[in-house]
């Protein structure tokens, strides 16, 4: 079959040197890869705010255009680039993947598409099946995140096609944070929803130029009140979150707004 | 005559005089000099992570840097009395314009501006004609010694304040703190400017804190004004005017690399031989430094105080020249350290978000102590005095032995900024 494909033809003039050629490049390629790969998010790490997140979006960019060029240097070495070398080429690695590495390519395709679509980059905070956490790397496969319980979990690409992603911050240094407050019903919502709104406007973490805003549900229990505004970095989310619930109950308790303290079953 | 002079001293000293806030620019400068400070910046940033550095300030220069003689001769402290004038000419010039017609006005200005130490003067007893507002003197609201107030407790404090003759608030940040208890002031007084019923005043307030209270109350317009921000001709203005004392000296700075010149400015040198002056070539020094200040003038003064240098014998010749009477004229000549080669404060390494709330608090409201930094930033006094000390060392904040408040330092204030953007915390406005 990669007879008739003209596999054997295209192949026929490779070299021993040629191959020891296009060798070097790849192991070069990979090297720079790797530091990219190893150097970059360090070094984003260091200058923290938006230029950690533009640094981090550039690491996958740029290895995709290492393999590109990694590509083009290495098969005019290998094979002359004629027309009917390159549909020989291509058309066998398509067959080849296609049979026997079906997930694994499904994935590789997905990956091409997360790096122009860019649904997730590196920095942002995202929820795919369940799993919420930071985006730490993309790979050709899979993508790492890293839970706020320190776990890494890998999220093969080809989840793209079928799942929901959720990304809270979608490249930016804005994530919104949200602190629920469910307290007994019959006292001053006007009152109450000011205070709230002063508890994330005297956060010190809080980035008071983007909204802060007081939701208030009635819910057969009582009032549900969701507090919600911007913590001036994403990493700090839980520390904010947290933060907004304590200093939220303290003030609500010493203004005599009672929790709700039973379990309640919803639906 | 007499007008003429008061006006000339008001435009010195206050150069550019006042305008609306949201016309306010920030100084121009080279691409390659904000090239030059982006990578600065992001490198020292790299570097804080990988070696420990000396933290304290240490000159680049072989040349001295000013005694205390030489610095109150050639780059001093303005008089605050002065910039009080010239605010309050500035304002009666925008009301027979009609470009300023509320009755509160609000006066918004970057930290270090002067605009506190002015406005204070407003009520000393020997205040010109120009401040006096139709007869009547001028009074200071002092801020309360305790600032947590509810609602009501602060509607009964501003109702003991006499607001039926012209009032003065230097500072509206001394009147707030970032906590639940400690906003009730300010938004009283706004819902009492807002209603119209405060009669004739003047709110002065740091840029800092009025970022915040325009976030805090969406739906409030006051229409600040603010001073004009200072580009490169009107610092070397100002620079000869302090320098200039009496009015009879003429400083002349060149600098130190290659001996281009900084002041006098070309239009002063008008009157001095033009073929001399033709040949002259000036240093990009002061565009430089309003671009670096952001057109704030006592960053600026401050930097400007440190790029001074003075040869060991012009020392002796400033103090011979002190001693002689004002009459005599005299020239000082003092050589300026490009600003690349100067060593201005930079940011320790350290935990980000608790130095960060440490510093945005400290501008928020223009200074605390410690027991109200531990309520605004919620860190405990321990860790804020580890912080305090490196942050001290560093040169970026400083402690009144009076009032035992601690400040961001002017000289230290553009890297303040420039971190806690990088930090991704709310800025000023300028």
């Amino acid at each position: 079959m990669f007879e008739d494909l003209g596999v054997k033809d295209a192949f026929a003039s490779i070299t021993g040197q040629a191959l020891l050629k296009a060798m070097l490049v790849v192991v070069i390629a990979s090297l720079i890869t790797v530091a990219v790969q190893k150097v970059l998010p360090r070094v984003a790490e260091k200058l923290g705010g938006k230029p950690r997140l533009y640094l981090l979006a550039s690491v996958p960019l740029l290895r995709l255009l290492i393999i590109f060029a990694t590509i083009v240097i290495v098969v005019p070495i290998l094979v002359e680039p004629s027309f009917e070398n390159m549909v020989a080429i291509f058309g066998a690695l398509a067959l080849a993947l296609g049979f026997a590495f079906k997930d694994y390519a499904n994935s590789l395709i997905a990956g091409i598409v997360t790096l122009y679509e860019m649904p997730y980059r590196p920095g942002d905070w995202i929820e795919v099946d369940g799993q919420y956490g930071e985006v730490r790397a993309i790979g050709t496969r899979a993508a790492e995140i890293v839970t706020p319980d320190d776990t890494v979990v890998i999220i093969p690409h080809n989840k793209l096609w079928n799942s929901l992603i959720a990304n809270g911050n979608d490249g930016t240094d804005n994530l919104m944070c949200v602190a629920d407050f469910h307290l007994e019903a019959n006292h001053d919502v006007g009152r109450v929803r000011e205070l709230l709104r002063d508890v994330a406007f005297t956060s010190p973490r809080t980035k008071t130029w983007q909204p802060v805003l007081v939701i208030v549900f009635n819910k057969p229990w009582g009032m549900h009140y969701r507090l919600k505004a911007y913590p001036f970095d994403p990493k700090e989310q839980f520390q904010f979150i947290s933060e907004l619930t304590a200093r939220g109950s303290a003030e609500l308790a010493r203004q005599g707004v009672k929790f709700v303290s039973v379990p309640v079953s919803v639906g | 005559m007499k007008d003429n002079t008061n006006d000339n001293k008001a435009v010195s000293c206050l150069p550019g005089g006042l305008m609306p806030a949201e016309q306010w620019t920030l100084p121009q400068t080279s691409v390659r000099r904000s090239l030059k400070d982006a990578i600065r910046h992001a490198l020292k940033q790299l570097q804080a992570g990988v070696s420990q550095v000396e933290e304290p300030f240490e000159s680049m220069d072989e040349l001295p840097e000013l005694s205390a003689a030489q610095q109150r001769r050639l780059a001093p402290e303005p008089d605050y009395a002065h910039q009080a004038e010239a605010i309050a000419c500035s304002l009666k010039q925008a009301r027979s314009d009609g470009s300023l017609s509320r009755e509160v006005v609000c006066l918004v200005a970057p930290p270090f501006s002067g605009m506190q130490q002015a406005l204070t003067r407003f009520s000393e007893p020997e205040q010109p004609d120009s401040i006096q507002s139709s007869d009547e003197t001028w009074r200071v609201i002092a801020p309360p010694d305790t600032l947590c107030f509810d609602d009501q407790e602060a509607s009964e404090w501003w109702d003991r304040q006499d607001l039926s003759r012209p009032w003065v608030i230097p500072e509206l940040a001394d009147f707030w703190l970032r906590s639940l208890s400690g906003l009730a002031l300010i938004r009283e007084l706004f819902r009492r400017i807002a209603n119209g019923d405060s009669g004739v005043g003047i709110v002065g307030c740091s840029s800092w804190c009025w970022r915040y209270w325009g976030h805090y109350l969406e739906n409030a317009q006051m229409s600040p004004w603010t001073p004009a921000p200072m580009d490169a001709d009107r610092l070397g203005a100002w620079f000869t005017y302090l320098a200039s004392g009496n009015g009879k000296s003429m400083i002349v700075a060149r600098m130190t690399g290659d001996g281009l010149y900084v002041l006098p400015l070309p239009e002063a040198d008008d009157a001095e031989n033009s073929k001399s002056r033709k040949k002259r070539k000036y240093s990009t020094f002061l565009r430089d430094l309003a671009a670096t200040s952001r057109g704030n003038p006592g960053v600026a003064l401050a930097i400007w105080q440190r790029s001074l240098r003075a040869r060991p014998d012009d020392d002796a010749k400033l103090e011979e020249t002190d001693d002689k009477t004002d009459k005599q004229s005299r020239a000082a000549d003092c050589w300026v350290v490009p600003l690349g080669r100067l060593s201005l404060p930079s940011m320790p390494q350290s935990k980000e978000s608790v130095t960060g709330f440490v510093l945005h608090g400290l501008l928020l409201h223009n200074g605390l102590d410690m027991a109200s930094l531990e309520a605004v930033t919620g860190v405990s006094t321990y860790e804020l005095s580890l912080v305090l000390s490196r942050l001290k060392r560093a040169e970026l904040v400083t402690c009144d032995p009076l009032d035992q408040r601690w400040q961001v330092t002017p000289i230290g204030y553009p890297t303040v900024r420039r971190h806690l953007q990088s930090w991704g915390f709310p800025l000023d406005q300028f």
